[in-house]
């Protein structure tokens, strides 16, 4: 089908409907519905995957009306990324959620909704579209994030979104810009007249900077990220999973193609202060970011702040700006998205199990909730960059393009990232593994239920963890040490994309 | 110099590292816990010796897995300086195996599900670190061998071996770090980090300046494990985990990964030749003779006999990295200098390693069977465990460098690879550290051995307080004894001071293996019998074959001596 780059959206808004309209038919059907519409999701994802790798990059007018009037989809190497990836962790996050998560139908339609908007701004062309897009994946993460049943929940909420609305508004008043500079909104045509204009008009540079800064919001790049640690410390363990794995990393892809297929090396060439906005902002989130984190006494506030410092990473790569930093960073996007989806829903499993949520409450955790214990080892020892994971290829990567360019101060950085990563994990994993469980705590401490129709929440099997929520992290576990076995061969299939992206 | 495309090399470092599922697997049946062990220290022994006869010949067996990241492919080739290392490590493993069974039964020690199965990832690390065929997958091994021997150190969890994990994770895992950056430089200079004899080609034209800074880099990160000072710290500190930990891993397979790290960075990644024009290697050596010096002035003052070995370790780690560094510097010069020197620094490694595990299992045994850990109440306990104290006095001896021991024959190749070089220095340095040597070991084998509990002599350099800056708190306390500074004969302290000897004295055993268990007495008795054989007939024993056969490849001299 030709069409399939427009199915892979549709897809889910369609599923969205259905798991709405499913509650008139029967109570807590959301999950079931949700898991046809992803799988059929993940099959459609992988399928323009396999022809965007193999045949060349897929273009798709919507509706007929051509570019640069109408809307465009394009599916390259990079989006094709982005597609599979949202497709298998929201998959990954629904084997959780199945007696973990929210049962109500509301939520799961949420859910889908928030897998369009993800998807839908993968796979636009046009930037006022991934605009759209992008409030629809803020809607949605906003509501997800308040659908805990603790007043800790809609206050993380609000603050997420009153952040998240400034930084897509910042993006809008850039995306204006570019199109009175330019009159048009489509993305390559904006690469074709933003050169023929120059780029040293200074509508072109704000629009530039507004785009950027919007997106540092929606990336969470210090010191923007404020909405960050109260926004996944807050939600419900399987959110928290979904958002910190997915949403941040569809922001970095669209400020990657922003940065590169609308504006391009030459813009950054041309104006060094954008370039200087980058490298500094990359910077400040690494060495900030860590710093936070290991002062932090609440394990998924701690993982929220190791988010900021891994994506200055990304932020890092994209400022050096050569294929091997851009292919590093796409490993790393996909490489931490499932790591940390994988730390936070293993924090949410120790929290089933046992209740521990504080960094203290995790002493002997090993004895407690072993499986728990191990995957979380596994990943932490992931994140801190050992070989051969895929947290090690990612960041290898990006440090080999920064010894490339010459970069030797952001080299310096992504090395030293290494031990400030450590300084966090490690005391975790200490803790852990090496000390004996101090007080007795009750298991599921937090009740994940918001039950519009008013109806009991059953209590009982909130307590065990399930098989799904046990498959879901070990997955992640086990992926994350494997895929490092195949990031080269990714990287050569990537390499096209990557080259158009910078030519 | 072929290469025999095989799966040995992999099979050698997997052998073990599968060997963890088994033994994690048993947590509930000790003797078959215990027995998977064995069985993997065997065949990863058959294994790599069984690569030894054709690397001795110049052939080379690869496993060859193809791209990993950019510019590096994971290959793992077993040559003769990968595999120097890694007969050490496999050999020694075997026997640590049978030790730690004693060790730990004696004690009856928690968590030996856990021991088991970190020691046997260790040693898969430590022979992948000796078979990478570049910087980045030694650097990759290089970590996991700090991951998988973390849980060791923290063994007993208690604070103290919390405190010494922690610290041994932020050294290791720091020069990690200093190892990612220099092999980054690396790529940088000459685009591939692959181990060539003599030296990467691209390496020496590339600009000197940052190349020395790549060596620094990679030393410094290098260093830490090989415990060159002031990056040897952690050392001492790790010696609160179990002794057998204390042994092999931090006497053989970390520290020796270490130094091992040093050798290939002189060796194939800048070739002595380089090392020689940037003068790079004058330095190393400089800072590898004052560790060995002052690292053996520290031990004269420690009363914890592990804590005494640890700093006897470190000391004797630089005359490892001192000879390979003096190879390096007088590579350019005339005559055989920096062969000999390093014969003499590549046999030490195992030699130290023999030693220095007879000397640790013999501090193990003496732990578990009288629970005695300070020289100051060892005083006639040669009457207790005759057989053992008598390999700690072999075993002594050898590090001393007294012929007829392993140790004379790496120190006689060192002593006159520095006298060639002409760096005089150095020469003397080695033969005052043997002295300071028999200064530090001497004490433990004449307590043992010619005191009795009843009637000890005093040990000023231990119990006496330090004059000057440091003695200056015990001079405020009117003069009480501290047992916790050393120092020179200031004042004199009374010599009945803490703790000489049980009130009852020591039962008296033969010689005769009753004093402990065999499985402790057995390794022992087999390691101090290798430092005699590899000290008599090194080139039968194979060590000194594969060390010549080094340096031929290395200093490219065609003929080997």
């Amino acid at each position: 089908m030709s069409d399939l780059a427009a199915l892979v959206v549709a897809l889910p808004i369609f599923g969205s409907l259905v798991a709405f309209l499913a509650a008139l038919v029967r109570s807590k059907s959301g999950w079931p519905v949700a898991v046809v519409a992803t799988v059929a999701q993940l099959a459609v994802a992988a399928t323009l995957a396999a022809r965007a790798f193999g045949e060349g990059t897929i273009s798709y007018v919507v509706g007929g009306f051509e570019a640069p009037y109408g809307i465009e989809l394009v599916v390259d190497g990079l989006t094709a990324t982005m597609l599979v990836l949202i497709a298998a962790v929201s998959l990954g996050v629904l084997a959780y959620a199945r007696r973990a998560g929210p049962r109500s139908n509301p939520f799961y339609a949420v859910f889908m909704l928030l897998v369009a908007g993800l998807t839908g701004m993968s796979v636009t062309a046009d930037l006022f579209n991934m605009y759209v897009f992008l409030e629809i994946t803020g809607l949605a993460a906003y509501a997800l994030v308040a659908s805990g049943d603790r007043g800790r929940s809609a206050v993380a909420a609000l603050k997420y979104l009153l952040v998240g609305t400034v930084g897509a508004s910042l993006f809008l008043l850039g995306v204006g810009y570019a199109y009175i500079d330019t009159g048009t909104l489509n993305m390559a045509d904006l690469a074709a007249k933003l050169a023929a204009n120059g780029y040293s008009a200074t509508l072109t540079q704000t629009a530039f900077a507004l785009i950027v800064v919007g997106l540092f919001i929606k990336v969470a790049v210090f010191p923007l990220h404020t909405w960050q640690p109260d926004a996944y410390a807050g939600a419900p363990d399987t959110v928290s999973g979904l958002i910190s794995a997915l949403v941040s990393t569809v922001a970095a892809y669209a400020l990657l193609r922003v940065v590169f297929t609308v504006f391009g090396t030459a813009f950054l060439d041309a104006n060094p202060f954008a370039h200087g906005l980058l490298v500094g902002g990359a910077i400040i989130s690494i060495l900030l970011g860590s710093l936070l984190a290991v002062s932090q006494s609440e394990v998924k506030r701690m993982l929220a702040y190791s988010s900021v410092s891994q994506f200055g990473l990304i932020v890092a790569a994209i400022s050096i700006g050569n294929v091997t930093a851009l292919t590093g960073a796409a490993i790393h996007l996909v490489g931490h998205a499932i790591m940390k989806g994988g730390l936070f829903l293993t924090a949410g499993l120790v929290a089933t199990e046992t209740g521990a949520r504080r960094v203290d409450e995790y002493e002997g955790l090993v004895k407690r909730s072993p499986v728990g214990a191990g995957v979380f080892g596994v990943l932490a020892v992931a994140m801190v960059g050992v070989p051969p994971t895929i947290g090690f290829a990612g960041k290898w990567y990006i440090a080999v393009g920064a010894a490339e360019a010459g970069a030797w101060t952001l080299l310096a950085v992504i090395v030293g990232s290494t031990l400030l990563t450590l300084a966090y994990f490690a005391r975790l994993v200490e803790r852990m593994f090496f000390r004996e469980p101090s007080a007795d705590l009750e298991p599921a401490v937090e009740r994940v239920e918001a039950v519009p129709d008013g109806g009991d929440a059953t209590e009982s099997d909130a307590v065990e963890a399930s098989l799904g929520m046990y498959a879901a992290v070990v997955a992640a576990a086990v992926l994350s040490v494997a895929l490092g076995f195949a990031v080269f061969g990714y990287g050569d299939v990537l390499q096209s994309t990557i080259e158009a992206l910078l030519s | 110099m072929t290469d025999i495309t095989s799966l040995r090399p992999l099979a050698a470092v997997l052998v073990s590292a599968v060997a963890v599922v088994p033994i994690l697997a048993s947590y509930r049946r000790p003797n078959l816990r215990e027995g998977w062990t064995v069985l993997a220290a065997v065949l990863k022994l058959v294994l790599v010796a069984s690569m030894v006869p054709a690397a001795l010949r110049g052939d080379v067996y690869v496993t060859d897995l193809g791209p990993f990241v950019p510019y590096i492919d994971f290959t793992l080739r077993a040559d003769a300086l990968g595999l120097l290392f890694a007969l050490v490590a496999s050999t020694l493993w075997l026997v640590t195996s049978f030790y730690s069974i004693g060790y730990m039964r004696g004690l009856d020690e928690h968590s030996q599900t856990r021991y088991f199965a970190a020691f046997a990832g260790s040693v898969s690390s430590a022979v992948g670190v000796a078979f990478a065929s570049n910087l980045v997958v030694l650097y990759l091994f290089y970590e996991l061998l700090t991951v998988a021997t973390y849980p060791l150190v923290a063994h007993d969890e208690t604070d103290e071996a919390r405190a010494a994990g922690r610290k041994y994770l932020a050294y290791t895992f720091g020069g990690g770090v200093a190892v990612l950056g220099g092999t980054l430089l690396v790529v940088h200079l000459a685009g591939t980090t692959a181990f060539t004899a003599g030296g990467i080609a691209g390496l020496a034209n590339s600009d000197p300046t940052l190349a020395r800074v790549a060596f620094a880099l990679l030393v410094t990160g290098f260093g830490v494990k090989a415990a060159l000072m002031p990056l040897h710290s952690w050392l001492p500190d790790a010696m609160v985990a179990p002794t057998p930990v204390s042994g092999l891993l931090h006497a053989v397979a970390v520290v020796k990964s270490g130094v091992f790290g040093v050798a290939r960075v002189l060796l194939d990644v800048f070739g002595i030749d380089l090392v020689a024009e940037l003068g790079v290697g004058g330095v190393l050596a400089a800072i590898a003779a004052f560790t060995l010096l002052t690292a053996s002035v520290i031990a004269l003052r420690q009363d914890n006999l592990k804590r005494r070995l640890a700093f006897s370790t470190v000391s004797q780690l630089s005359y490892i990295v001192l000879g390979i560094a003096v190879g390096g510097a007088a590579a350019l010069g005339t005559g055989d200098a920096a062969k000999w020197a390093l014969i003499g620094g590549l046999l030490h490694i195992p030699a130290h390693a023999f030693m220095k595990l007879t000397l640790f299992f013999c501090a193990g045994a003496v732990h578990v069977e009288t629970h005695t850990d300070d020289i100051s109440n060892m005083a006639g306990i040669g009457k207790r465990m005759p057989l053992t104290m008598g390999a700690f006095a072999v075993a002594a001896a050898g590090m001393a460098g007294i012929p007829l021991v392993a140790g004379f024959v790496s120190k006689y190749f060192l002593l006159i690879g520095t006298v060639s070089s002409g760096s005089l220095l150095f020469t003397v340095a080695l033969l005052v550290s043997g002295v300071l040597n028999i200064a530090y070991f001497w004490p433990v084998v004449y307590t043992a051995f010619f005191e009795t509990p009843e009637r000890s002599d005093e040990k000023p350099l231990v119990e006496a307080n330090l004059g000057g800056y440091f003695g200056r708190e015990a001079r405020a306390d009117g003069g009480h004894e501290e047992t916790a500074t050393a120092g020179h004969d200031d004042g004199r302290g009374h010599g009945n001071g803490n703790g000489h000897g049980h009130a009852a004295g020591w039962e008296r055993f033969a010689p005769n293996g009753s004093e402990s268990t065999w499985f402790m007495l057995g390794p022992i008795l087999f390691a101090a019998a290798g430092s005699v054989v590899l000290g008599v007939v090194p080139d039968t024993a194979v060590f000194l074959q594969v060390v010549r056969e080094i340096v031929a490849g290395a200093t490219a001299m065609g003929v080997v001596v």
